[in-house]
């Protein structure tokens, strides 16, 4: 009875879910082709290219965007900043939809992706990756039970959030400290490279930067995804709280410029900042619309009060710092010189530019992840204040 | 020649003729498509102008580096590295995430994109035929070359022979051992009449590439714990400073109540 409700609402609102389910439909085939055909089949990569556009925008980006969990969760729990309160839940949401999506791509990225759990077995120290592989794994179990109580709630099975709720601490701190960890190395993945990553990114602090670029984009998300369901669902905006956030982005950001000069300056790599073509432009796009405009938009109160501000400022910063994930993992990474000489597997594919259903993947996953907040948010007590099982 | 402790190539580039018998050999003696040989033979060309001309052309496969960077990237240890040098890959661990691929300077492993689940997409690169060296034969590439371009051996052996060639003919070499010092060492010499960045090879340091990389990732525990025990230590000395302004809230308060009250 209650699935039919939920039916017709749904063919009610119309176009929007349609047409993200269409897309999930179209990635899932696409899916089945390359796990039946081989990756070559659907992609453009190839032995020159072992990694593009999948890692870029599903790895890269999509665990940057899903940051906003663990801020949220510290500023609330660790720091108990109870204010903020109205943004956890869906911050929380956001992260844990936002992971699942990475796993999801990269079962379809990794050659076996039936074997992803060797992970767990055969271990290898050294390695930036198994890192990363563990820490997702962990902390999303850890985001599923920090968003357990909401769909207990939405069950109305008050006990068992009150539950979670009561040992929630440890987990809080797991994942603040896991956060960390895979935000970082993220940027340490690319360590390995220093004679395939331009001197203009490829730098022993890259760990740093991506953390210190993973907050501002925490934050960014934070006031984006607010704003846009606020707008979708008619709901009220919690301007106020995120004026709060949006006050501590240019003090971030500031700070992120000034670990990124200060390297450049110290490494002697100044002199590429100009002459490098392509690369000088790449960078200073980056800086520009990721770090010196957000700075300059989010610290006039006028816009930091407004609701349009807020969103365009958020999406300004977010394309900026995308880009720069997308720099420091495909654009300005050159693999092997293939055209002096041409081993035949590198041979294929010189130069990398993704195919169109490679993109369609990622498109039909994120839809899917669009669609998942939307039912959550519509069926969930997400959006609402938390209910009373405080025990203190 | 089973004895030999530290198993090395040199490849001569002033000996290659481009006859490409040891990407046949490799591909008969491995049972793999010439296409996909763990060898290949790049033509560089002709360079220069009539009468000036010279050519070179560069054997290429694993360099089997004394520190294999795709070792230390593998997340599931796929892997290994024989204590007389060779470098292996166990296709029964991998999961198929080619970051080994990105960490090899050389761009030597390669996939097989064309595969799907069930024919099993594998990373394949040149393994130094254990097959063959471990019963005291060369490997098919090195038996197979007529012009002694390719040379197995001892590492310290060939460095000395490569120095030797150098000094015998300074006029014909580059006074330089690709692979002597490139990355940390590799069992894979190389001697060249032109340019090593002619032949494709890398500039790179006596630093293997992945020496950042592992640095870092020693400090993750250390770090996970410091960073897990402030965190703690945090929410610890917020939730007791909160609880104290409250209860000072609290008792001022019931101290303005009792003021108040105390008129009536």
């Amino acid at each position: 009875m209650k699935m039919q409700i939920a039916l017709n609402k749904r063919l009610h609102i119309g176009l929007l879910p349609l047409a993200l389910l269409a897309f999930m439909g179209i990635a899932f085939v696409i899916a089945m082709v390359r796990y039946v055909s081989g990756i070559g089949a659907v992609s453009n990569l190839g032995n020159s290219y072992p990694w593009g556009f999948w890692i870029s925008f599903d790895l890269f980006t999509g665990v940057a965007i899903s940051s906003g969990g663990f801020l949220m969760a510290a500023n609330v729990y660790i720091f108990e900043l109870k204010q903020f309160k109205p943004l956890l839940r869906p911050s929380i949401l956001t992260a844990f939809l936002g992971y699942i999506m990475v796993v999801v791509a990269l079962l379809v990225d990794l050659g076996h992706p039936e074997r992803i759990w060797y992970m767990l077995i055969h271990m290898n120290g050294t390695s930036v990756l198994l890192e990363i592989g563990i820490c997702v794994m962990t902390y999303l179990t850890v985001l599923a039970i920090e968003f357990a109580p909401v769909l207990f709630e939405g069950l109305k099975w008050q006990k068992f959030a009150h539950l979670i709720h009561r040992f929630i601490m440890p987990f809080v701190i797991l994942g603040v400290v896991l956060s960390t960890l895979h935000q970082s190395s993220l940027g340490s993945l690319l360590l390995i490279q220093p004679a395939k990553l331009y001197p203009l990114w490829w730098t022993p602090i890259l760990p740093v930067l991506f953390f210190t670029s993973a907050i501002t984009i925490g934050l960014g998300m934070v006031i984006l995804e607010s704003s846009v369901s606020a707008r979708y669902f008619k709901r009220g905006l919690e301007t106020t709280l995120l004026e709060k956030l949006a006050r501590v982005i240019p003090i971030v950001l500031a700070i992120y410029l000034v670990i990124k000069f200060s390297q450049l300056t110290i490494a002697g790599d100044l002199k590429y900042l100009f002459t490098s073509g392509l690369m000088s432009v790449l960078f200073w796009s980056e800086i520009l619309i990721g770090a010196v405009i957000p700075i300059v938009l989010f610290s006039i109160k006028r816009i930091r009060q407004s609701d349009t501000g807020l969103l365009t400022g958020a999406v300004i910063l977010l394309l900026g710092m995308i880009l720069n994930r997308f720099d420091v993992s495909w654009f300005a990474v050159t693999h092997p010189d293939p055209i002096t000489y041409i081993p035949t597997f590198m041979a294929n594919n010189v130069h990398y530019f993704p195919s169109l259903p490679e993109v369609l993947v990622s498109v039909g996953i994120f839809s899917a992840g669009i669609l998942a907040f939307g039912l959550a948010v519509k069926y969930l007590p997400v959006f609402e204040a938390e209910q009373h099982h405080d025990t203190a | 020649m089973t004895d030999i402790k530290h198993k090395a190539f040199i490849f001569d580039a002033t000996r290659c003729i481009d006859c490409r018998a040891c990407m046949v050999a490799c591909s008969v003696e491995n049972k793999i498509d010439m296409d996909k040989t763990r060898i290949w033979v790049a033509g560089i060309g002709m360079k220069g102008q009539f009468p000036n001309l010279t050519r070179a052309s560069m054997v290429y496969h694993c360099m089997h580096c004394n520190e294999p960077d795709c070792l230390s990237a593998c997340p599931v240890g796929a892997y290994s590295q024989r204590s007389d040098g060779p470098v292996l890959y166990n296709k029964d661990k991998c999961i198929g995430c080619r970051y080994c691929m990105n960490a090899c300077p050389f761009g030597v492993p390669h996939f097989d994109f064309n595969k799907g689940l069930l024919e099993g997409a594998f990373i394949d690169k040149c393994t130094f035929c254990p097959q063959r060296i471990d019963i005291g034969l060369q490997p098919a590439c090195v038996a197979t070359c007529p012009t002694n371009a390719l040379v197995y051996g001892e590492r310290a052996d060939l460095v000395a022979e490569a120095h030797a060639r150098i000094q015998a003919h300074p006029d014909r070499y580059v006074d330089h051992v690709y692979g002597e010092f490139e990355n940390g060492g590799t069992s894979y010499l190389i001697l060249s009449h032109v340019p090593f960045a002619e032949l494709g090879l890398p500039p790179l340091t006596e630093r293997p590439v992945k020496e950042v990389s592992e640095e870092v990732m020693g400090f993750t525990i250390p770090f996970a714990v410091t960073w897990g025990a402030i965190l703690s230590g945090t929410a610890v000395a917020v939730h007791w400073f909160n609880k104290r302004k409250e209860a000072v809230a609290a008792e001022k308060e019931a101290k303005a109540e009792d003021l108040q009250e105390t008129p009536k």
